[in-house]
Formats: C-alpha cells, structure tokens, sequence
C-alpha cells in the first residue's frame, strides 16, 4: 500500500529523516516510535506532502505522493490541534469534513453515532467551539474527523497523549478494529510503548531519523522495547 | 521586583516576532511612529492658530474645551477596537513569589505607557507651550494640561473596564450620534454644558483634584476587578459561551462553492479579528465624505475616483489581502484534503462581490452629491468586483503571514498580517482606478471616463477564470513554503 524509497530530508545540512526502503501492506496497523526528533512527524508530513522531500519518494497505492494529488480521497489524517477548525463546533466540523469527502449529513450522523461510547457525552450537542473544548476533547473530535468518508489509509500522530484512560482503552479498540475488520491501514506514532504494542502489528523504530528497528509484534517486543530506549 | 519586570518587558519588546521581521518592516514602523508622532505635534501647535482663524471671536482655549468631549469619546472608541488589557501575560507570575497587588500594580502602570497615551500627550503639550508662549497665565495651563492628561489615562481605564462587554459600547456610540444629532440640527449641544465645564477646570485651577479623584476611583476599580479575577478560571480566561451551530443551508445554492461559503461566514461571525475587519470596512463607507465634501477635489476628478472606489472597496481589501491567511490555523488541514484551490478562491471572491454589492447600495445616500458622483462609486463598485478583487486575492497569495482569529489586532504592537509584499500590491489597486478613469476623462470626457473604469471591472468578470487560474498557480508553487510559514509559531 505505502512504498518509501530513499527517503531523506535535509534542513540545511541537518539530515532529520533518511528511510532507505519501508514497505507498508495494505491492511497492517503500523506503530512509529522513537524520542523527540527521531523523525515521527516528519515522516507523516511527507506521506501528507505537507513538506517536500530532500531524496526519494513516498508511493501510496500507486500514487507518486509529492506529484500527483489523487492520493488525497483515500487518505485521512489527524496530526496537530492544526487539523482543527476552531471556530466550529464539533456537528460542524463533521459535516464539513464529510462535504470534502462525499459525505451527505446522514453518512457523517451514521458513522459518528458509532463512536457516541468514545465521545463519552463530551462532544456532540455540546454548544461549544472545538477551540473551546479542552485538548483530550479535541483529540478525539480530530481522530473521529480522520475516520470520516472510509478512508483506506488514516494516519494518526500521538493518538493516545492527552485521553483520559477510559478513552485511551476505547481508542485501542477503534484502532484494532479499523485494521482487522475493515482493511484499513492504519499509521500511529506514539510515545508510550505499551499502547503500541497492543495495537500495532508491527512496529518500527526510529532513531535520529534512521530505522533501526522493525518489529513484528509478540509477546516479545515490549519487553524488547524498553531494553531499547533504556539504554 | 520592578526591576525584574522591567527586564522582562525589555526582552518581550526586543524578541517580539514585529521586531524580528525584516528591516523593511522595522524602517516603515518608525516611520509610522514618526509620522504619528509629528502629525500629532504639528496639531497641537496648529490648533490654536486655526482656532484664532475659524473662530477670530473666542478664546482658542474656550474652543477646545468646547470639543474637548468628542476627542475623548472618539479616543474612547479607537481604544475600544484596538486596545486591550494585556491580562495574558500574567499567567506566569501566578504561581511564583510575588505579591499578586504588585503584580495588578505593575500591569495597570503598564498600561499608561501605551501608544494611546502619547497621542493626547504629543497634542496637548505642544498646545499648552503655545498657550504659555501666547501669554496665558502659567499655572492655570499646567494645571488645565495635567487634568486633561488625568481625563485620558480614565479613558484608558475605562476602556478595560468596558472592553469586555460589548452593549456598554454600543450605548455608548449610540448617545454619541444622538448628540452629534442634535449638535448639527441646533436642537441641544451638548458641547455647551461640557464645554463650560473644561473651561471652570481651565479658570479654577484647584478644580484639578476632580478628575485626578476620577482617575484614582477608575484605578481602584480596575484593581479590585482584576485582584478578585485573579484567578485560572477568572478574568485571564476567556470565557467559552454557549454556542448554536449555524446552518445555513440556504447557501446550499452555491453548489460545490457553499461549503465553503459557509465556513467562511462563520469564519467571519464568531472570530475577534475578521469581526474587527467587518467593522473597519464598515467605516470606508464614509471615505467618501471627506473627499466629496470639499470644493478642492471637485476639479480633481482622478482623485474622486479613487476615493469612490474605496466606498465600496473596504472590505474587498481588508479581507482580501489575507485570504490564506485567514486560514492559516488549519491550513495543513486543508492542504490533506481534498480541496480544489480553485473553488476555495472562488469563494472567497463571491464573498468579496457580495460585500461590494452591499456596500453599493449602503452607498446610495452618496445620491446626495449627484448622479455623477454616484455614477462614480458605481464604476469604482464595478473596478472592485472585476480586477479590485483579483488584484487582492493575488497580493494575498504571496502573503504567508499567519493569523491568529481570536486575538484583535492591536496597534503598533502587532502586524500580524502585514508585510512589505502587501505594501507592493497596494499600489496598482490605488493608481489603476485613478488611471483608468483619468485617461479616457483627459482625452474625452467624464462620462468616458465612467465607461472605461466600469468597462475594465466587466472585463475582468468576463476573464475570471483566467485570473482565477493564474492565482491558483501561485497558490500551488508555494504550497510548502505556504504551510512552513503558517505552522511558525509567534
């Protein structure tokens, strides 16, 4: 589904990211790790075309990313509270989001209803601005909004900072449930390991840009994992 | 302590993003401050002169007290729009070991330091040394400067103690006009009664104690307020109102285009900065006025032009140069979608037609000073909708400056939205009205003159898709440089 070959980009002479050969099969719940300025966001920029690669492309499902536009209608994302539109309300949001993605208001009222227990009463029928809602609410409008139109491929950076536990145990399952019951191709950073172990079938290690891992999830990894960043 | 704050104020002025701009900016900022400045002395010393010429009979000193009451009022509304009390600031200091009096203390002081201040100061003073060197008896103008100085630092505090609220300002507004009202038609003025109480404060110089008392009451009041605020979930954060969604599915007709029509009418309504721009294009309305009203520009044609194009052309153009901007929050959100700029401009163009549309029939009183004039605004009208607004939508699309929606824009503190490509721009949008219509008038006559200058707005009607093209190319060559400057963070 998603091809990176010689992937780099360079800020001046600062290389910040440099992936040789990453394949991505259509369907795997993929998890991205590393610390601070491994290179996460950076990466998902590119797959986004929000930024311009040095070298090397990314091909997601036949499309050249940073020529053609057409891999726009199968591919959703929900990176930063930049994702948002802050003067909306969260109803409107939605429907706006789905108006770009062909979706008439009773498609968007159908799928949102299905996530009323992820909501948790905290963000339909509110009467508030998103900018007014607090960050673990926005996160989950925007991760809601990304899931909107039956998206092939959703990327989501740092689903699970800021939710309470109780959503971060409801994301867990959306996220499984996206990859092994409907196909799609799930993308997540995160920084808490055990998160994205439970989810991500496989997992990929970043450091200073570099994959130096890639795992396919065990019982194993965890455990794997921490010996990694600790030491 | 002061010291302390001191010095952090020193690196919040020097590191400010205004100051990190390009030196361009840094050059027309002083110039500004200079011009300002100057034109504010250069009143000053002038008013008792003109005072002497307009009204030979009455002491210049009388005069002014008499109109003493506009000056503060407009001040009071210019410091409605652009001021505001800079409460954020204080979050840090909660928590630290200071006392929190000292805090409000230092934050209210802050404040009489403001460009606000200073204009007063920069007229009054200079007025009052013309007043010593005329002769007039020492102590009463020091005495008349400071009260006056006193009167503006409780507009200053009064602005705080309003800005919150929107329906103090409109009462407000709405009792000024009633009295311009009256004023004009001789019914009651209002100037009298005020004017002969800045003259007793002129005569009696011991009545000085009053408005220093006032000033020392609007104070107490503004620390008491913000001392009993003084907390996270009191005055420093904004409340969150209770919100309906707006439909608009009237604007359904629009077809592909509503969606974001829509978007950009609750862009409009429900955020501080679009709101301010609404309303200072509101005020290009009267552009014309101080141009059709006097007989000096009735032989300079070219000039009327420009001027008639600017009645119908505020919003065009206070809007219009921040078109991407105005997205800027959520921009990489747009640019993952799947949006077809072409639409997105369109949008934003039709919203610019509407607003000269409206702003042309708001404009019909102009009738007034004849079907030429009005024959005027409605060519300018046309040059706004055809080329006016194609020319600001292309000025906005080499402007990556980003915007913050809910902050107002503040004088001097903030050119957030403003650079030098923008100053470029302005000037085919200021001259080709004027040559457009000057030409044809020169070698034919007005009515030709009209014709071309509406000729050219049909023609760029016609070519709209052309432009519409042409701009989107530039939208999508700096599409990355577009999103790195609006991800910057101030």
């Amino acid at each position: 589904m998603i091809t990176t070959s010689n992937l780099s980009k360079k800020y001046n002479e600062n290389e910040v990211l440099n992936i040789e050969a990453l394949e991505i099969p259509k369907g795997q719940s993929f998890g991205l790790v590393g610390n601070n300025g491994a290179g996460k966001t950076t990466y998902f920029s590119l797959l986004l075309d929000l930024i311009q690669p040095t070298t090397g492309a990314i091909i997601n499902n036949d499309i050249l990313v940073n020529e053609s536009e057409d891999w726009k209608p199968f591919t959703s994302a929900f990176i930063d509270e930049s994702f948002l539109i802050g003067y909306l309300t969260a109803e409107e949001y939605f429907y706006f989001i789905g108006e770009l993605r062909g979706q008439n208001k009773a498609d968007v009222d159908a799928l949102v209803a299905q996530f009323s227990n992820f909501f948790h009463g905290e963000i339909l029928g509110q009467k508030k601005y998103l900018r007014d809602l607090s960050k673990g609410n926005q996160k989950k409008a925007g991760i809601v909004a990304a899931l909107i139109g039956n998206p092939e491929v959703v990327i989501l950076d740092e689903p699970f900072a800021n939710l309470d536990p109780t959503t971060q145990i409801r994301l867990k399952e959306i996220i499984k449930n996206l990859a092994k019951a409907k196909g799609v191709t799930v993308l997540i950073s995160s920084h808490d390991l055990m998160h994205v172990t439970e989810v991500c079938e496989r997992i990929v290690v970043l450091e200073k840009g570099e994959v130096v891992k890639d795992l396919a999830t065990s019982e194993a990894t965890l455990k794997e994992l921490e010996a990694h960043f600790a030491g | 302590m002061i010291r302390l704050f001191l010095n952090l104020e020193w690196k919040q002025f020097t590191r400010a993003s205004y100051f990190q701009k390009g030196v361009a900016i840094k050059i027309m900022l002083i110039f500004a401050a200079i011009y300002f400045g100057g034109a504010a002395i250069m009143i000053g010393v002038g008013l008792f002169f003109i005072s002497k010429k307009i009204m030979p009979n009455m002491d210049p000193i009388t005069v002014i007290n008499n109109f003493l009451i506009y000056w503060y009022v407009l001040e009071l509304a210019v410091r409605f729009f652009l001021q505001q009390l800079p409460v954020m600031n204080i979050k840090p200091f909660m928590v630290v070991p200071i006392k929190r009096e000292a805090i409000i203390h230092y934050l209210l002081g802050k404040t009489t330091i403001s460009f606000f201040n200073f204009i007063p100061f920069f007229i009054f003073l200079p007025f009052s040394i013309v007043l010593l060197v005329q002769g007039y008896s020492f102590i009463h103008v020091i005495c008349w400067f400071l009260s006056v100085m006193a009167f503006s630092l409780c507009i200053n505090f009064t602005n705080f103690l309003i800005n919150k609220n929107n329906t103090f300002f409109y009462s407000i507004t709405s009792v000024l006009f009633l009295f311009i009202g009256l004023e004009v038609y001789n019914v009651f003025k209002i100037s009298e009664p005020i004017g002969l109480a800045f003259n007793a404060l002129y005569d009696q110089p011991y009545l000085i104690v009053l408005p220093f008392l006032l000033l020392f009451a609007l104070y107490k009041k503004n620390f008491s307020d913000i001392r009993k605020g003084f907390y996270l979930d009191g005055a420093i954060s904004k409340k969150a109102d209770k919100v309906d969604s707006l439909e608009l599915n009237w604007m359904n007709r629009f077809g592909s285009l509503a969606i974001f029509l829509k978007n950009d009418v609750r862009l409009i309504l429900r955020n501080a900065r679009p709101k301010q721009v609404l309303m200072m294009s509101g005020l290009f309305l009267f552009y014309g006025l101080i141009f059709y009203t006097q007989d000096a520009y009735k032989d300079m044609p070219a000039f009327l032009a420009f001027a008639s194009m600017f009645v119908t052309g505020g919003f065009l153009m206070t809007f219009g140069q921040l078109v991407p901007s105005w997205d800027s929050e959520y921009y990489k959100l747009l640019m993952s979608q799947n949006i077809p700029y072409k639409k997105y401009l369109e949008s934003k163009w039709y919203l610019m037609v509407v607003a000269v549309s409206v702003s042309f029939i708001l404009s019909t009183p102009y009738l007034y000073f004849g079907w030429d004039i009005f024959g005027m605004i409605g060519a300018g009208a046309l040059f706004n909708i055809g080329l006016n607004s194609f020319i600001t939508l292309f000025g906005g699309a080499l402007n990556r400056v980003p915007v913050e929606l809910n902050v107002k824009a503040k004088a001097f503190s903030n050119t957030n939205g403003f650079n030098p490509t923008q100053m470029l721009i302005a000037i085919p949008k200021l001259v080709l009205p004027m040559l457009l219509f000057y030409i044809p008038y020169k070698i034919v006559n007005f009515q030709v003159g009209l014709l071309v200058l509406a000729l050219s707005g049909v023609l760029g009607i016609v070519f709209r898709n052309f432009f519409l093209n042409k701009i989107e190319t530039i939208y999508q060559k700096g599409k990355y440089k577009t999103v790195a400057a609006f991800a910057e963070k101030k």
